[in-house]
């Protein structure tokens, strides 16, 4: 009985990631044309709600949040590693875009298939799509780095060392002016402006939303296609192991060393990829952005959406990402300008946060679109009314 | 299959908010009614200054009837910081620059609070479609915004190559200079500098020393800016252990107070002894705070601030426009403004009006009124600053050079003197 549930389950599922990629291609592809064609033409009034409700830079906001998310995802999701300082190479990848994309190293002048209004610059200025490798080959390397100490340590005490992590390198661009005379992060004044992106045939200025989007898209569809076929390769079985039961699996012969770095490899390359396109998206890059808080929504997301399914991680990536950025702003004025109140809705953010997290954690703790098998663990034995206590 | 349904129900559900949202009906705007906005920081403790400045704009539009020569004006405001931050955030800032531009009735911007968010938001404003928006600062007194400062400054801030930012207050380099001036004329003879690592609070920081090395202060910080000190810390100690060593008549402390300022002058204090014995001084960053004011160990300390201080405005002309602002705030309010800024917020408002009121209505008219021709002056009789307030079309700075020197006496900023540049 059980063997035949979980073989008409295997092309079950297959099936439903096609659905779920048809869903994204259509919704993408909806909201471009409407980001490009229909809002612009709209009569003022309804213009003006989407302006409010969600401007396209939050879309385009949201959806580096997403590449970031999916790339914890790997890491918590998959692996089972608690990581609470992602922010760390989203920090190492927004540098990375400062370092290779800007006038920053005035000292130096190469140009590297750079956009054209940024060839009389000195600096190193390389093509936005090369940054994006360096960048996220760049975060891989300090996934390593940070990835083999923790390889002895386990739950709580893995959440310290990348909670260190995380406060160390902002800290270290925060102060890293001055390094035996070398400006290396320009402190808290951060690098900016950053190279535009350039596409063939077109320098994207500030207000090319639509090109952008097409580009943040591309690189959130390349993540998730990693994240599907890893999950389903020998890797991705190797980390589930590991995160079902490291003690098993490495009885089982999954290399405990090699798995967990590839974990945290992929995860990194990930967040440096959102790190550079967040820069470009922001058009510079401002140590004091990198804090706690970033890795602490990351993680929200990523749980509250569904640890280990990347559909359930993109839809709480979104929703988080917009709620913090446009959502709740938008809502309080709604309230005051409709009751006459001078509430600050925006400082009850991580009240709201705090409350969803655990609510969730009560009612529906393998989150909003769970992954099946996470699921079914959590859900052991629900059904079996001797057990008081709920053995999980 | 469950999956599936659930897919499409979200789909539905959003194509349904979607047109509900697209058939509200359609709100069109007489092309005389233009939108001008202020973006400042509504969140952490530059909050009462700025919310202040809000409410002193808001006032001196009802004054005026919301008319601009043949427009209607209307407020809209912009909150550039996040409760996350504390205070300015990055990406509020771009995202901001963004909807100013979107939103096709607005015609210049009030703002910002904080250089590097400007840093930000001018470059956006400089390319926007149909040419570029003006933004006015009360408060941006980074140098780099307008004139040669840093490397590549101020030309990588307006990529189309013409100008779009003005301020009403006066430059860091200016204040930096006036502070040493004032230090060495109180006796000072050698000082120790510091900067909380911002752009702003090393441009002060900065000026200052250039100005104490050419005055013959004895600087004992190294640096062209002084020392950092770190924001995050939680005690001050033993860096003001080190500098008692050094024996210093004062420290100059270039920053913001949002930045552990507290923390920072507690520390003094506790090591370096009150404000009498090592003088303590700081530049407007640490103006127009009730929190830092009303510190025991903020008691004597001397602060600078980029313009005049709203007392020095109505001892200097006790019936000008600007005096007259000020009862008329406090009768509306049943308060006093919070330090000197919303009075430069809107003497700000001033010029931009002053500009729509010459233009053809558009952004590119209001930013060309300002920008060329004979560019905007404000008469003595009509600013709020109490006399003439003239905007170079050069550079967009103010052509005044106005500092005022404070001391934060009983709880409160007052007025020691005004201070003229030499």
């Amino acid at each position: 009985m059980k063997m035949r549930t979980k073989n008409s389950n295997a092309p079950k599922k297959g099936s439903s990631h096609k659905k779920w990629a048809i869903g994204f291609s259509i919704a993408a592809v909806v909201i471009w044309v409407f980001y490009t064609y229909i809002m612009y033409n709209l009569p003022d009034g309804p213009q003006t709600i989407f302006q409010n409700w969600l401007p396209p830079t939050t879309v385009n906001e949201s959806l580096v949040w997403v590449i970031c998310a999916l790339g914890l995802n790997i890491v918590v999701g998959y692996a089972g590693l608690l990581d609470l300082g992602f922010v760390a190479f989203w920090a190492i990848g927004g540098y990375s875009a400062g370092w290779f994309m800007s006038a920053f190293f005035r000292q130096v002048n190469f140009h590297f298939l750079s956009p054209s209004d940024a060839a009389k610059q000195p600096g190193i200025h390389l093509t936005f799509w090369g940054v994006l490798i360096v960048g996220g080959i760049i975060c891989a390397m300090f996934g390593i780095i940070i990835g083999a100490p923790t390889l002895r340590l386990k739950s709580d005490y893995l959440a310290l060392v990348t909670l260190g992590f995380g406060e160390i390198i902002p800290q270290f661009f925060t102060n890293g002016e001055n390094i035996g005379g070398f400006n290396l992060s320009n402190g808290t004044k951060g690098i900016s402006p950053i190279d535009n992106v350039a596409v063939p045939g077109k320098i994207l200025g500030p207000f090319d939303f639509s090109w952008k989007f097409s580009i943040f898209v591309f690189l959130t569809a390349v993540m998730v296609f990693v994240s599907l076929r890893l999950r389903k390769g020998r890797l991705g079985r190797a980390w589930l192991a590991i995160r079902e039961d490291e003690l098993a699996a490495s009885m089982m012969g999954v290399p405990l060393m090699t798995t967990k770095l590839a974990a945290y490899a992929v995860g990194a390359f990930s967040g440096g990829v959102g790190g550079v396109a967040f820069a470009t998206h922001v058009n510079g890059v401002f140590a004091d952005r990198f804090n706690f808080s970033i890795s602490i929504i990351l993680l929200a997301m990523v749980v509250l959406g569904g640890m280990g399914n990347v559909w359930g991680v993109m839809v709480g990536a979104l929703l988080l990402a917009w709620i913090n950025s446009t959502g709740l702003p938008a809502f309080g004025d709604l309230v005051n300008n409709t009751f006459h109140t001078a509430i600050n809705f925006p400082s009850y953010n991580f009240l709201l946060f705090g409350g969803a997290l655990i609510f969730m954690m009560l009612f529906k703790r393998e989150g909003l679109i769970p992954e099946s098998r996470l699921k079914a663990i959590l859900h052991e034995g629900d059904d079996t009314t001797s057990n008081v206590g709920g053995a999980h | 299959m469950k999956k599936s349904f659930r897919a499409v129900s979200i789909v539905a559900a959003v194509a349904m908010i979607t047109t509900g949202l697209v058939a509200t009906s359609a709100v069109t705007n007489a092309a005389t009614v233009l939108t001008i906005s202020t973006d400042l920081p509504l969140q952490g403790s530059s909050f009462d200054s700025n919310d202040s400045t809000n409410k002193a704009i808001a006032l001196y539009l009802k004054q005026i009837n919301y008319k601009a020569g043949k427009y209607t004006v209307k407020l809209k405001i912009y909150d550039d910081a996040t409760a996350a931050k504390g205070g300015w955030d990055d990406a509020k800032c771009a995202a901001n620059a963004q909807a100013h531009v979107a939103n096709k009735s607005e015609v210049a911007v009030m703002g910002t609070y904080n250089s590097g968010c400007a840093k930000i938001i001018v470059p956006i404003l400089n390319q926007a479609p149909g040419g570029a928006m003006t933004m006015v600062s009360d408060a941006n007194t980074n140098p780099g915004l307008t004139k040669s400062w840093n490397p590549g400054e101020p030309d990588v801030y307006y990529p189309k190559g013409i100008r779009n930012y003005a301020r009403v207050c006066t430059t860091d380099d200016i204040q930096g200079s006036a502070a040493a001036q004032f230090a060495k004329s109180i006796g000072i003879k050698s000082v120790y500098v510091l900067n909380d690592t911002q752009t702003y609070g090393q441009g002060v920081a900065q000026a200052f020393t250039t100005e104490a090395n050419k005055i013959g202060l004895t600087v004992l910080s190294s640096g062209a800016y002084g020392e950092g000190w770190d924001v995050k810390q939680s005690s001050y100690e033993a860096m003001f252990t080190k500098i008692a060593a050094l024996k210093p008549d004062m420290v100059y402390i270039g920053g913001i107070f949002d930045n552990n300022g507290g923390q920072l002058i507690k520390d003094k204090v506790k090591v370096l002894g009150n404000n009498t014995v090592v003088k303590i001084m700081g530049p407007d960053g640490f103006t127009g705070y009730p929190d830092f004011n009303s510190m025991p160990e903020a008691d004597g300390a001397y602060l600078s601030f980029a313009g005049l201080s709203t007392e020095l405005l109505l001892k200097n002309a006790p019936n000008g426009a600007g005096a007259k602002f000020v009862k008329a705030y406090k009768k509306e309010y049943k308060k006093d403004p919070v330090g000197s800024y919303p009075i430069y917020g809107v003497a700000a408002v001033q010029v931009i009006l002053a500009a729509i009121a010459k233009s053809n209505g558009t952004r590119k008219g209001v930013t060309n009124a300002i920008f060329s021709g004979s560019g905007i002056t404000i008469p003595a009789s009509q600013s709020v600053l109490g006399k003439a307030l003239a905007i170079s079309t050069l550079t967009g700075d103010t052509l005044a050079k106005d500092i005022t020197i404070e001391i934060v006496k009983g709880g409160a900023e007052t007025t020691l003197r005004a201070w003229t540049v030499k």
